[in-house]
């Protein structure tokens, strides 16, 4: 099923020009991975990328590095025939995380050490990921979290399972691009827990006397 | 300008064909230029070919990763290594897809991701992005990029309104985050990210103007 749900145009320009912090790259990528569409826009980011590139007034190369390159050709053993590419197939195995979160969870749903943050909710964090923060979050079914907002940038995708708030309903291979302008609250929807990656630049801000006793225990 | 920039391409066999259609007298070379001599080098592993790649792209990236802050020393190294990348992998080169510049920019960024930002699963996924694309090229609705869609694009980049152009530039000229740019300028969040979007909006309707 294609998303429906996608990366925010100033993300996927900050994605094409290395800018993203690395956490939301993460997450940008598995959504990438996912969706064509997603990828073609990035094209298009790479192709003013490409341009401005080509664009800067430069002097010629030097003879030495002229030289350096051509003797650096020497040393290639000829060239191996490129073997043809195989067909990717989609992914049909539910329990295969998807490829850019295999570095920092390992490659299966089923395998994954689950720690327990608030009633219902649980959580697994990425260690030694610089620029942010990256993290796996299980939701049960039918929970309604605490509203909040955001005081940098987060992305949130979607891996099982869904959730509603008042921007749509996010299903599997969906992303929520959101910034510090946007409170929301999501919902789970009934039936299975909603799995979802989620990275941040910054902490979450919660509103609200409750959701604030909470804000400790999600550790944000 | 360097020599290549002035010179008419040469007729090479497998580029021909299709060089009987375009006009072979424009400056700077353009973007069929590029994918003739890039099938020289993947074909018939032409050194003339690509030194001619060489002279117009390497002080580019090199530029590009000096405005980047890559010391000189890195920049001349990756620069060599964007190269020989391209010597390598000239055979995955698909100008159906890509430009020549577009292609370099990619390679550049990644390395630079790579070796400077020291991120060592950038490279492994980005080359899984590129095989799916790979797979799926007949079913994208993407169109090849030709010289006149770069003409196009490089206007559109000067018609940018002055705040737009900072950001786009800041964005990719010195691969500042949305979080960086906003504190350099003391421009909210926000506007940072809704200027971007403004003006991704305008790039891309460009591109899509005169498909």
């Amino acid at each position: 099923m294609r998303p429906n749900h996608h990366l925010d145009d100033a993300t996927l320009l900050s994605y094409s020009s290395g800018a993203l912090p690395a956490a939301l790259a993460v997450v940008a990528s598995t959504h990438l991975e996912r969706c064509p569409a997603c990828r073609t826009r990035l094209l298009d980011a790479d192709r003013i990328g490409g341009v401005l590139m080509q664009q800067q007034r430069v002097d010629a190369p030097t003879d030495e590095a002229r030289t350096a390159m051509l003797a650096l050709l020497d040393a290639e053993p000829a060239i191996e025939q490129v073997a043809p590419l195989a067909d990717i197939v989609e992914e049909h195995d539910p329990d295969r995380l998807p490829s850019a979160l295999h570095p920092w969870f390992g490659n299966s749903m089923r395998a994954l050490r689950w720690h327990r943050v608030a009633p219902g909710v649980q959580r697994i964090r990425a260690t030694g990921i610089s620029g942010g923060d990256l993290m796996l979050l299980r939701i049960a079914p039918g929970s309604k979290l605490p509203l909040h907002s955001h005081g940098g940038s987060e992305l949130t995708m979607i891996l099982d399972g869904a959730y509603d708030d008042m921007l749509g309903h996010f299903a599997p291979g969906d992303v929520a691009d959101l910034d510090g302008e946007i409170q929301h609250q999501p919902v789970t929807s009934p039936g299975v827990p909603c799995i979802c990656v989620a990275a941040t630049d910054a902490p979450l801000v919660f509103s609200g006397w409750f959701a604030r006793t909470l804000q400790p225990l999600f550790g944000f | 300008m360097m020599s290549p920039d002035r010179t008419v391409p040469e007729v090479v066999p497998f580029g021909a064909k299709r060089s009987v259609t375009h006009a072979i007298n424009t400056t700077p070379p353009d973007a069929h230029y590029w994918s003739t001599q890039m099938s020289a080098v993947s074909t018939q592993r032409d050194r003339a070919s690509f030194m001619r790649i060489y002279d117009h792209f390497a002080p580019r990236l090199q530029r590009y990763l000096r405005n980047l802050g890559v010391p000189d020393s890195v920049a001349d190294e990756l620069v060599q290594e964007a190269l020989l990348t391209l010597w390598r992998k000239a055979a995955m080169f698909d100008p159906a897809r890509a430009s020549l510049a577009t292609w370099l920019y990619r390679v550049a960024r990644n390395l630079y991701i790579d070796h400077v930002r020291r991120e060592p699963h950038w490279l492994p996924i980005q080359e899984g992005l590129d095989r799916l694309d790979h797979a799926e090229s007949g079913r994208l609705d993407s169109q090849p990029e030709s010289s006149l869609d770069q003409d196009i694009l490089k206007q559109a980049i000067d018609r940018l309104p002055p705040v737009q152009a900072k950001l786009v530039r800041m964005c990719y000229l010195e691969s500042k985050s949305h979080s960086e740019i906003s504190a350099e300028l003391a421009m909210p969040l926000g506007s940072v990210k809704s200027s971007l979007r403004r003006a991704f909006a305008k790039l891309q309707g460009s591109m899509r103007a005169q498909r």
